[in-house]
Order: structure tokens, then sequence, then C-alpha cells
């Protein structure tokens, strides 16, 4: 797809030669806007192809919708529609006329005679199989699927609508068309971090379909909606706007939907698409989403509905100060030129977290005698700027709180994984806030066993922030660590069972290895520490309860496996006595009264191998019975916590019947 | 203490002398004496050892703690023994009370090694095998059907293998590490020899070089056995009537050592018998070897690789494995003088470092374990060897000598060693 820009960017480099330089060969000096650089480095913000391109969209509008009605403290509801547009209709959007091919063999997919047999004959064979599974009764599995020539590019568009913030009027046609400007930056605890999401997926669309992005938008009492379409100018990072207006809010209704059309590809990433909306549901279980795909064939129709399954919300993030261990030189000078305080002292004291006066007085008398607490801050040198990093950089700190933070919380966590995978078991963890080079980070893990969807063995779980990580997983320090768990030390058997493994790490920073924000790496120390002990700590929850219910199933089992033994032991011991009683000499006393008792009826068959089964069983059965009887003497009638259930609330005021009763009252709704 | 005296001058010659390795496999060979020269020293050992005095038993000794040792039974008694046992388990369950074995324990905790006697025994510590219990019912079963099979065994007078004792019941027995376990907890039960239950070990071990003996009646010439030599019976009964001109027995460890000695006809030059059981040695090799020691009282020296495993099968030798520590008297053969490769031949005879492996983490972790083993302990210069080894940590395999020529091993190493008598 880079070719799609690169004829506008030669033209604009050859109008650039023409006035500064007069050798074409010596290298030119160019300039590039944010959005030309992010149109040609697209994987960076994960546009890599066409299908993660679709994924990308998908992701970055979901995770903006819920910011947003995260921001108003309202339960999110989140509607995502993928429509694919064939050829035929895409092109009569951007109203061109279909051609009729002339020339076949310009194709790159025409097929020449050679080929044609070759299909031909393949296509006999397979169908003399399935004519054969027929006549066998086996099912057939669809294989005749209509394998799309490379030329053929499939359109979406993609329509997210949220119930949201909203966005100012005014401020649409710049935050959507002008890279790299946000409302994101700050340091807090955020989903996206650098104001790139929905503007890639515009770049995107205008790379591989031209079209402009639909925005409509309205916030909390406005008695409007505002309308816009736009693009983007790649060159000058600045928007363009086709159609700005104020339109009618009947609804009313607040909140945003976006509209884009891009080219991508739905049957490759198709599963991480439904994995990406699953795990978002298991992340954020107060939220609603409902996910369509609606296509030509109605087979490929899907409609997901991710229902909500609490109403408590985490609180929003609030943006935190700097650590002074975690700040470079740069930051420092920023925020210098930012600060609104006058001199050094309270400068230190306001502007970073856990430097109260004291320590500020007596960070500024080890920095020397050039400094002193009432100079101007906005007067630093720059080589005193320099001291004040190195200072900080060596200075003891306490660490960051981590109240900044806003997990998803150890019971979101759990109602999640119980509402999207139903599983046999489950316990949750939350870490207490740790930190890494001065971030505050935190922890919450679940492990759950069994459930639908889930294959055997570990089935990894990322969040970073509270979005799901789907790339990459191998490196990540979430499947590392897990793998190195012993899980039969906590009685899980690691290659049968069927173990989800959940670990969600929020943090002001989170520090992704490379440049899709894709995966942990696993040199962290202190991650790594935090997400086993996480883990064990789920394990060790988890290990008691199966341990229970070993006890129980042996308690079942005992008299089953007892009794499985009994035919083998008693035709043994029969087999034993029959032998003797038949070779024995009586002359030779060798056995003594009671045995030759025995002997004695063993040979007039008064003992035989039914009367020792017999009596076994029923010494097994008497035995069953009392360790029964002691079983439930020692656990007594406790049983497991009760799950709380949750019943969404009814909206509005639904009509209801009051059953009345001295003890309470039923109120039965109609 | 001569070996270690004679030890030193010897040392200090090969330094000056050689420089390269090539030329110091020659000068070793030029230092051999002719053949009665170093037979003699076999005969000095030989004298040495006639004198002292017979070992002890376990009765012998005044032990505080009680230990259970087996004998060899004749078959009624077996039979008689499996009889008793089953009457008695039939009469508690018909008296409703189900049944069980009282089974001496044999694992780790009940093992003792005797310094008087230098070998493992095991203490008299029991365990009840119910057949009301879920973790013992299988074991009690098994149990059984041993019982069973085995008594037929007896009144009919036959021998098996485990391998056709498993097969009589597979689906029981599931898999035969099983049955062979039970095997050992039964003839512990019964308080006789596993060779008593006429159950026997298929063959593994091979004997080679200057003995006569019968096997079933049949006489056989080990020197007449080829190269492969001859299978020792894995039913010791068989064997009587053991005769030899040999001067000493050698134990190799490996097959591969053995068959260049058998080959290069190292009995006839060095009068000896050569035996080996290819690894870990099986009960019959350990009983033929006793029966050799005892019979033609000839010293043995062993022949086993420079590495743990080396000196944990000449322990098995000497002073018995711990699962089948029941029965250590007859297996454990005293004495066993350790001739080679020992850590330190690997610089005195200039083995080049292309030949020595680097040991791994687990090799020096046994290595470490068996320095605090007591029967490693008591002899001051294996003590000496495993240190150096574990320090070093290099180890050696007994080809590792055919960096000089393949048949250097028979024509000059141990030659040179029995010269020397340079053995621990």
């Amino acid at each position: 797809m880079e070719s799609n820009g690169s004829p506008e960017l030669q033209k604009s480099s050859k109008k650039r030669k023409g006035t500064s330089s007069q050798n074409p060969k010596s290298s030119v000096l160019k300039q590039k806007s944010p959005a030309e650089f992010f149109a040609e480095n697209k994987n960076i913000a994960g546009f890599d192809n066409p299908g993660k391109s679709l994924y990308t969209t998908v992701r970055e509008l979901v995770e903006n919708s819920l910011d947003s009605a995260e921001s108003i403290s309202e339960l999110p509801w989140i509607e995502i529609t993928i429509e694919e547009i064939s050829k035929t209709k895409f092109n009569a959007m951007i109203g061109l006329i279909d051609r009729e091919r002339v020339d076949e063999e310009l194709y790159d997919d025409f097929e020449t005679v050679k080929a044609r047999e070759k299909r031909l004959a393949k296509e006999a064979r397979d169908q003399e199989i399935q004519a054969k599974n027929i006549a066998h009764g086996k099912k057939i599995k669809e294989t005749s699927k209509s394998t799309k020539s490379r030329g053929d590019a499939s359109f979406f568009r993609v329509t997210c609508k949220d119930n949201g913030k909203g966005m100012p009027h005014e401020d649409i046609p710049n935050m959507f068309g002008r890279v790299l400007s946000g409302t994101k930056y700050g340091l807090k605890q955020t989903r996206g971090k650098f104001g790139l999401g929905a503007k890639m997926a515009l770049i995107w669309s205008k790379m591989s379909t031209g079209l402009p992005i639909e925005i409509l938008s309205s916030m909390r009492g406005q008695n409007y909606v505002s309308f816009c379409r736009l693009d983007i100018d790649i060159h000058r990072n600045i928007p363009h706007v086709h159609i700005h207006e104020k339109r009618e809010n009947k609804e009313e209704w607040h909140g945003a939907e976006i509209q884009v059309i891009i080219e991508g590809n739905w049957t490759t990433y198709r599963s991480k698409i439904l994995h990406y909306m699953r795990q978002m549901a298991v992340i954020t279980p107060y939220a609603q989403f409902l996910f369509k795909l609606i296509s030509d064939m109605a087979d490929k129709n899907v409609t997901i509905h991710f229902a909500r399954r609490t109403d408590v919300m985490p609180p929003v993030p609030v943006e935190t100060k700097h650590h002074p261990s975690a700040v470079d030189l740069l930051l420092i000078k920023r925020l210098i030129a930012e600060t609104s305080k006058q001199n050094l002292l309270q400068f230190l004291q306001h502007e970073f977290v856990n430097i109260r006066k004291s320590y500020a007085e007596r960070l500024i008398g080890e920095m020397g005698s050039d400094f002193s607490p009432k100079m101007a801050v906005k007067s630093l040198s720059s080589q005193q700027v320099v001291r004040i990093h190195q200072l900080f950089r060596q200075a003891k700190f306490a660490d960051p709180s981590g109240d900044c933070l806003s997990p998803a919380g150890e019971y979101n966590l759990r109602l999640g994984i119980i509402k999207e995978l139903h599983p046999d078991m489950v316990a949750t963890y939350a870490g207490s806030p740790q930190v890494f080079e001065g971030h505050p980070f935190l922890i919450e893990a679940g492990v759950s066993l069994g459930g639908k969807d889930v294959k055997q063995g570990l089935n990894i779980f990322r969040f970073a922030n509270r979005i799901p990580l789907l790339f990459e997983q191998g490196a990540d320090v979430v499947t590392r660590t897990a793998a190195k768990i012993n899980w039969s030390c906590y009685k899980i058997n690691q290659s049968q069972d069927k173990i989800g493994v959940f670990v969600s790490i929020v943090s002001t920073k989170i520090p992704f290895k490379g440049t899709g924000k894709e995966y942990i790496g696993a040199d962290i120390n202190e991650i790594v520490s935090a997400v086993k002990t996480s883990i064990q700590q789920c394990c060790i929850q988890l290990k008691t309860k199966i341990v229970k219910k070993l006890q129980a199933r042996e308690r079942l089992e005992r008299k089953r496996n007892l009794t499985r033994y009994i035919p083998d032991a008693s035709r043994a011991i029969y087999g034993v006595m029959k032998e003797i009683a038949k070779s024995r000499d009586s002359k030779q006393r060798q056995y003594n009264e009671k045995e030759e008792e025995i002997l004695n009826k063993v040979s007039c068959r008064e003992i035989t191998e039914p009367i020792i089964k017999e009596k076994l069983t029923h010494y097994v059965e008497q035995v069953d019975y009392e360790m029964a009887l002691e079983y439930a003497a020692q656990s007594g009638v406790s049983e497991e916590p009760r799950e709380d259930i949750y019943i969404s609330a009814l909206e509005g005021a639904p009509k209801f019947l009051d059953l009345h009763h001295p003890v309470c009252v039923f109120r039965l709704f109609l | 203490m001569a070996d270690r005296k004679r030890k030193r001058p010897v040392k200090a010659d090969s330094d000056s002398e050689e420089a390269s390795s090539s030329k110091g496999a020659l000068a070793f060979k030029k230092r051999l004496k002719p053949d009665e020269q170093i037979l003699n020293s076999i005969t000095e050992l030989r004298a040495a050892q006639k004198e002292k005095p017979q070992s002890l038993s376990l009765s012998d000794l005044n032990l505080g703690i009680a230990c259970r040792e087996v004998v060899d039974l004749e078959s009624t008694s077996v039979r008689l023994a499996i009889e008793h046992t089953i009457l008695s388990i039939a009469a508690s369950i018909l008296a409703g009370n189900g049944f069980s074995y009282q089974v001496p324990s044999r694992n780790n905790s009940n093992q003792l090694y005797v310094p008087e006697l230098d070998r493992i025994v095991l203490k008299d510590k029991s365990s009840s095998r119910q057949f009301v219990n879920l973790s013992t019912v299988r074991k009690a079963t098994i149990t059984t059907r041993i019982l069973q099979l085995v008594h037929q065994l007896s009144i009919k007078q036959i021998h098996v293998t485990k391998r056709d004792l498993f097969y009589t019941d597979v689906k029981l027995f599931q898999d035969q590490s099983q049955s062979d376990s039970i095997l050992d907890d039964v003839s512990c039960m019964l308080g006789c020899t596993r060779s008593s239950l006429n159950v026997v070990a298929s063959e593994k071990g091979v004997v080679v070089g200057r003995l006569i003996f019968s096997d079933n009646g049949d006489r056989i010439d080990c020197t007449r056995m080829g190269v492969g030599g001859k299978a020792i019976p894995p039913n010791i009964d068989r064997v009587s009537d053991m005769e030899s001109d040999a001067h000493f027995i050698l134990l190799v460890e490996k097959d591969a050592a053995f068959m260049r000695l058998a080959e290069d006809r190292f009995y006839n030059r060095f009068p000896c018998v050569i035996v080996t059981a290819k690894g870990q040695p099986d009960v019959a090799t350990r009983l033929f070897l006793k029966k050799m020691k005892v019979e033609l009282k000839l010293p043995v020296l062993a022949l086993v690789d420079s590495d743990p495993y080396g000196l944990k099968i000449l322990s098995v030798y000497m002073c018995g494995s711990k699962n089948m520590s029941y029965d250590s008297s007859n297996l454990t053969t005293p004495d066993i003088k350790w001739l080679g490769i020992r850590p330190t031949d690997l610089d005195k005879y200039k083995i080049p470092e292309q030949c020595r492996l680097p040991m791994t983490e687990q090799d020096v972790k046994t290595g470490k374990d068996l320095l605090e083993e007591e029967f490693v302990k008591k002899n001051p210069g294996w003590v000496e060897e495993l240190g150096i080894m574990v320090k070093s940590r290099q180890k050696a395999e007994i080809q590792a000598l055919s960096s000089f020529g393949f048949q250097y091993l028979s024509e000059v190493y141990l030659p040179l060693k029995i010269q020397q008598k340079d053995w621990l």
C-alpha cells in the first residue's frame, strides 16, 4: 500500500527540488509531517496489512468509546458494526463504473489452459472423494470455499457507536484530522497513548479507499447532533472538512458514532477480532457490546451480544504528577517552562510526587551553593537543570503510590471470567501497587479451570491498562512466567486441564517492548516476580478447592475402585486353596486345625469362589459406609461460597404488582 | 599404604621422562616387566586375602536394631509358606474382616549400612497392605495374584522369568515394573531369596576366561566360548563344580571393554576370569561373582568408568543395592579392588583432553552424594579419588584409553596397573 502514498510524495518533493536545489543527484533535505510519517510507517500503529488494519481499526474505535463513556462515569454501551462491501458496490460508491475485463491475459489471476485443466482435474477428484464420503455416510466439511484472487480487495464499513461523552462541535475536525493531537497526554493510566487510533484509521481509509470519515456526535444536554465528514491532508497534517453541520437530536442521545470505510480482510482476522471482543468483555464486564458483521452472504453474518454483568465501574484514573526518579532532562525543562510556581522550592514541592517541603529543602541544600529555595525557577541555567536531574537519579524517594491507578478490580475480573468462560473453578488475586522506574504498576490475576471455548493446557489472557493484548504472545512476560510455574504443585495438570490464566497490568507507563504495543518483555524482574506471585496466589486458592473436589470424588469412587479388584483377589485366593485341598497329603500334618477345617470346607465345596467374593464385597461396603459417615462428620455441611448474581436494572418505570405477605413483599414486574 | 608410597616415584618419573602423549604411551609399555613378575603381584594379593578371617554374618554382630535377612528355601518350604499365608487371609475374609498383608518396607528409610559387614541390610520396619484402602488395594491384589503364581511354580518345580510372570496376567499387572516390585516384596515377606521363588531374570551377565563349571549338568569351559563369552545362567542353582586355574577375577563395567579383553585373549596371557554385567549388575551376575569368589577364593579387580556411576556400580557389587538389601548377604562380594579407571589415572596416564568429558550438574551432584555414603567414607583412597573427580569436573570412560591404540587397554594399561599393584 506504500505505493498509494508515493505519487503524491514524489510530486511534492519535485516541487521542492525545483526551488531548493539545481543538482538532482544531491540528497534533498525533506521534511515530513507526522501524518506522513505514520502513513509510511503504519506498522508502528498496527496497520501492517489489510487484515490487521481492520482489527486495529475496530480496536481503536472500541477503546476510544470505552474511554469516552468512562470519563463521564456512564456504563458503556458500544455497538460495533462491520459491513462488507463488494467491489461493485464500492465502485458505485465512489462513482467508478465497473469495467469488464477485455484483455484477460493482462491480469495476474489469468488462468492459462494448462492451469485450468489441472484445476478441473482436481475438482473432479475432490467431487469423487466427496461422493464416496457421502456414500459412506460421513460428514462432509465445506471445502468449496471460493478462493479470492489477490487483486480482489474487500472493503468494509466499520461503524462504532457509543454512549460516551461526545465531542464539542468545534473540536471535531482537529480531533480527527490532526495526528499527534489528543486529550490523552499527561501522566495517567490510559488505554491509548499517542492520540493515534482514530486518526490512523482515517489515514488508512484514505490510503486504501480514499473515502472520508463520518462522525456523528452529541454531548450531554446538547439539543443538536454534530455531523462531520472529513478527511486528512496528510502532507500538512491538517483536517480537510467536507461537511460540518448541526443536526436535530431527536433521541436525547449523547456519545459518538464514527464510520470509516477501509480495506480489510475478515477471513484471516476473524478469530483475532472475535477474541479481542471476548477478552474485552472479560476485562470490562460493566460494558455492553453488540458486535455485528454484515455481508452479502447470509451465512457469514455474525451477531454477538456481550451482556453487561455488573454496574460497578473502576474509578476514572486520575492524572498524577511525575515521580522524581522517572523524569528525564527534557521533561524537567518542559515542566519548568509550564509551571506556574515561582521559586524552586515550590516547583519541587508541587510538580513532583513524594517531595514534601522539608525534603525539597534538603534537596536544594544538597544541590550546592548556587541553588537557593527562593531562586526563580525559570532562571535556572541548563547546567543547573542537569544538576537537578542527577540528584533526582541518585537521591532516595518514597515509591509512588498506586492511587492514580485504576485497575479493573478483582471483583470485575472475576465476573468477567465467569461471564465469558463459564469455568468450573476460578480464583482471582489483586496485588498491591509496585514500582518500576518510578512508575507505579499493579497486577491482578485470575486462574480458571475448565469452561467453554477453552483449549487444553495453558490459555493466556493478557491485559495492559485494561486492553487485551493478542499478538506476540510467546515473548510476553505472562506467557513466560505461566510456563515456568510448577502447576502440578497445585494439583493442576498442565497438559490435560483447561487452564485459563488472566493477568491484567495497569500502570501510568506500561513498559511495552517493540514498536507495536503488543507485549511486555520478560526481562523486568519487578514485573516478572509480581506476575508470578499473583498467579501463584490464585493457584493456592484453587488448590484447596481442587483438593476438596478430589476428596469428594475419591469418596464417591472408593467403593467402585475397591470392588473392581474383588474378582482378581478372590479368584487367586480360591485358586490356591483349591490347589492345596487337591494335593494335600493327609498323613503329613502340615496344617493346623483351623487351616484343616477351611481346607475340608473347600474340598466339600462349602467354600467357593463366589462365597469369598461375597464376603469381600460385604466388607468393602461396610467399610465404605463407615468412611462416608466419617467424611460427612469431618467436613460438615459447609459448602462453597456462593456467587452473587447480578440482575440488570430495568429501564423506565415498568408496571408491577405487589404481593403482600406478613413477612415480606414480592414485587412482580409485568 | 604400600601402594601409595609406590605411586609417588612413578608419578615423578612420568613427569620427567615423557613430553608428548604418544611417546608417553610407548614409554609406559617399556616399563612393563615380564608377565611372570606381573603375576607375582597378584599372587601376593591372593595370599594376603587368604589370611583374612572369614566374613562375619549378621547374627555374629550384636546390632541394637533388628534386621531382616532372607535365606534360600526349598520349594516345599516356599509352598508351605504361601499356603499358610493364603489360608490365614482366607480365614480373615471368611470371618468378615477383609484381609491385609504385613509387607516389609523396602524404602530408603528402612535401609542400614553396616560397616562391620560392609553391606547394606534391611531393617525390620513393615507396613500393612490392606485390601480396603484405596492406596493399597491394587498392591494387595497383585500380591495375592503373585502368591498364587509362585505357588503353582513351587508345586510344578519349574523356573520362569520375570517377563513370563508378567505376561500371565498383563491386564492386572499393567506394567512389568509393578509385578517385579511386588515379586521382591513377596520374597521379602516370605523370608526367602528371589531365586527360591523360582522366578529369574533374563540373562544379562557374561563370563569368559579360565573357568570351568557345570550348567545344569553340562560342562562349560569358558576359554572356549569365543569372543562373546558364556551367558551367566539366570538361575544360580544350575551352576556347580567350579574349577579354575585363574589368578584373579576381572570385573568389567562395560560390554565394549569386555569384548576387547576377550578378543585379545587377555585371560591367556594373565590367567583370569573376566565378568561383565553390561552396566548395572543383575541378581544373577552378582550371585555368580559371589559364588566364584567364595569357591575359588580369587581376588576381584574392577575396571569401571571414571565417573560417579562407575563407582556406584562397584558399590552395588560390594555392598548391595537398596532395592535388594534384604538379600545382601547372598548378593554382595566384599573386598573388590578398584583397579581403574580412577580419576588420578587421567593425568598419570596422560589421557588427552579430547577424551575427557566435562561432568554435568547431575554427575557432580551424584558424585557429591556418593562422598556422603558410608561405604565410600570408610575407604580413604576412594574418598580421595572421588574428591579429585568432583573437583576437576572431568570424567572418562574406559574407551578413553583407545586413544593410544585399541589394544592399549589389554597390552599396556592393565598389565602395568597390576604390576604396580595400583588398586584401592
